[in-house]
């Protein structure tokens, strides 16, 4: 009858320490993996994740394949931590060949950790920022205007798909210089064009401040004279008998302030 | 089954136009080739509807939605008088669960439309003015009745025609109508004499003024106090809008012209 405890022991002593050992490791990673996975998800649930991704396309896409961005995020990152128990428990387990190939596995994989998570958090601000945009000139009935949202969006994900790359170490050099040569461009375009706008911005504060006239306040400014009735960010709007002057503020702020008192 | 179907069918015989109030974007396609005219009242034109009548108030009473309604759609040409109009409505919450019938005449006319969509002030400014007056005739000041008058746009004659009663709390701030913390503001002020002064994009522009203008001539139902008299002239000499809370019955009335164009009991709301 105690020939089978004895067989059992046997097998049992003939398994190297190493192995037990690789085993344990395996399944504390795998509790962790599934953990982490649980965790995150509930964490972006918590953070209120889904409600403000909805209906970006990522989520659509994902919604099709019966799944969410969330889950997709939460998989990555117990995947991750799989992976990486994976090549520990080999490690531990001294299986010495591929040596060579794991280490560089095993140094490749955070990166492409954080590459795919980049990207995928690109794609979602990306789409966000489309539909943001998109919402904010849905009052201008401006056809022309379509042509913004999807350009904000591929900046977006031209910008995170950059990081991925460096990220898993693909040469980005022209596509950097391509990124820089486009953004001197726009922040060249964006100057020229709001050069007035932000000059009267800048004197607006002044203006909302300190408050040199208040509504209700006769003035002259800019060689028109009567009374403020309103004074904002970009603009100043004076009133005379029946004609509305609306002075913008940069023009308010060069030719100077007449208070008319009486 | 089939007389109340028959019912139903008279109901919407030779309309002239269907009025949708607050569709969904599904619920107006249906309508859309339908060879009636289609006007949709709604907040906001979510269904980018071609015949569009903004909803300012969400106006809980379904009669005055549809006078509301009626009313923009005849200010903006689309119907005259004589006109058999269908309302698609919603009267409990939820989708749109009623069919009325209406014949558009001249006495559904009142000039609250007007109020809204030709006033100096924009309409939002309106709406946010009269929610916070509204609450106000709700809830009152520790449990009692109080009253206030705001004076909205064109607010540098206003000014101009009216002296302080006191400092001003809002002297150099920047406070909006429809900030979250104009409620509690307005309602610890509303405890002191005088009128609100509103300008045209909303800001707060004074408390405690006393208001100047001419009132010979200015015609307010009987019964109505200083509070009233003041609020209607001063809309007549300048071209703002007044919006009054009674203390006395505690009713919101608004004052256009020199004239009384709506009155809402806020406890309906």
């Amino acid at each position: 009858m105690s020939a089978i405890p004895t067989a059992l022991r046997e097998i049992l002593v003939a398994v190297p320490y190493r192995i037990w050992l690789a085993l344990l490791v395996l399944v504390v990673g795998l509790v962790s993996a599934y953990l982490t996975g649980v965790i995150n998800r509930r964490l972006l649930e918590r953070a209120g994740v889904p409600e403000v991704i909805e209906g970006t396309a990522f989520e659509r896409t994902a919604r099709e394949f019966d799944t969410s961005t969330v889950r997709i995020v939460a998989k990555l990152s117990s995947y991750f931590i799989l992976a990486v128990t994976v090549i520990v428990a080999l490690t531990v387990a001294d299986v010495n060949y591929l040596e060579q190939f794991w280490s560089g596995v095993a140094a490749f994989l955070p990166r492409l950790f954080v590459a795919v998570l980049v990207l995928i958090v690109g794609i979602v601000v990306g789409d966000k920022t489309e539909l943001l945009v998109a919402e904010r000139l849905r009052g201008i009935k401006l056809p022309e205007l379509g042509v913004l949202p999807t350009l904000v969006k591929y900046s977006v994900v031209y910008v995170a798909a950059l990081i991925a790359l460096g990220q898993v170490g693909v040469q980005t050099l022209a596509l950097i210089v391509l990124l820089a040569a486009y953004a001197f461009a726009v922040v060249l375009f964006a100057a020229l064009a709001t050069k007035d706008l932000v000059a009267s911005a800048a004197a607006g504060v002044f203006l909302l401040l300190r408050q040199p006239y208040g509504i209700g306040d006769e003035v002259r400014v800019a060689g028109e004279r009567g009374v403020v009735q309103e004074v904002d960010l970009f603009v100043t709007h004076i009133e005379t008998d029946g004609e509305e002057h609306v002075i913008p503020n940069h023009a308010v702020f060069r030719d100077g302030i007449v208070l008319i008192r009486e | 089954m089939a007389s109340l179907t028959d019912h139903l069918a008279d109901l919407v015989a030779d309309v002239d136009a269907t009025l949708l109030f607050s569709p969904t974007s599904s619920f107006h396609e249906r309508f859309a080739d339908d060879g009636v005219e289609v006007v949709v009242v709604a907040p906001d034109n979510d269904v980018d509807a071609e015949t569009f009548v903004e909803l300012p108030l969400p106006f809980d009473n379904v009669k005055d939605r549809i006078r509301f309604g009626i009313e923009g759609a005849m200010d903006e040409g689309l119907l005259a008088e004589g006109d058999e109009v269908a309302c698609v409505a919603s009267v409990f919450d939820g989708g749109s669960d009623a069919v009325i019938r209406v014949t558009v005449d001249e006495g559904i006319h009142t000039g609250i439309y007007d109020l809204f969509t030709n006033s100096r002030a924009e309409p939002s400014v309106i709406r946010d003015v009269f929610e916070v007056a509204i609450e106000l005739g709700q809830k009152g000041q520790k449990g009692k009745p109080v009253g206030a008058l705001f004076v909205v746009g064109d607010a540098g004659k206003v000014m101009n025609k009216s002296r302080p009663l006191s400092y001003n709390p809002f002297e150099k701030s920047h406070v909006h109508v429809g900030d979250p913390i104009v409620n509690v503001m307005l309602k610890e002020f509303s405890r002191l004499d005088g009128a609100f002064v509103v300008s045209d994009s909303g800001k707060i522009v004074s408390a405690y003024r006393y208001l100047e203008p001419a009132a010979e001539g200015v015609d307010i139902p009987k019964g109505l106090g200083a509070r009233h008299m003041s609020g209607a002239a001063i809309t007549r000499d300048t071209n703002s809008t007044s919006i009054v809370l009674s203390e006395s019955d505690g009713l919101v009335r608004a004052f256009k012209a020199g004239e009384l164009v709506l009155e809402i009991d806020p406890e309906e709301y």
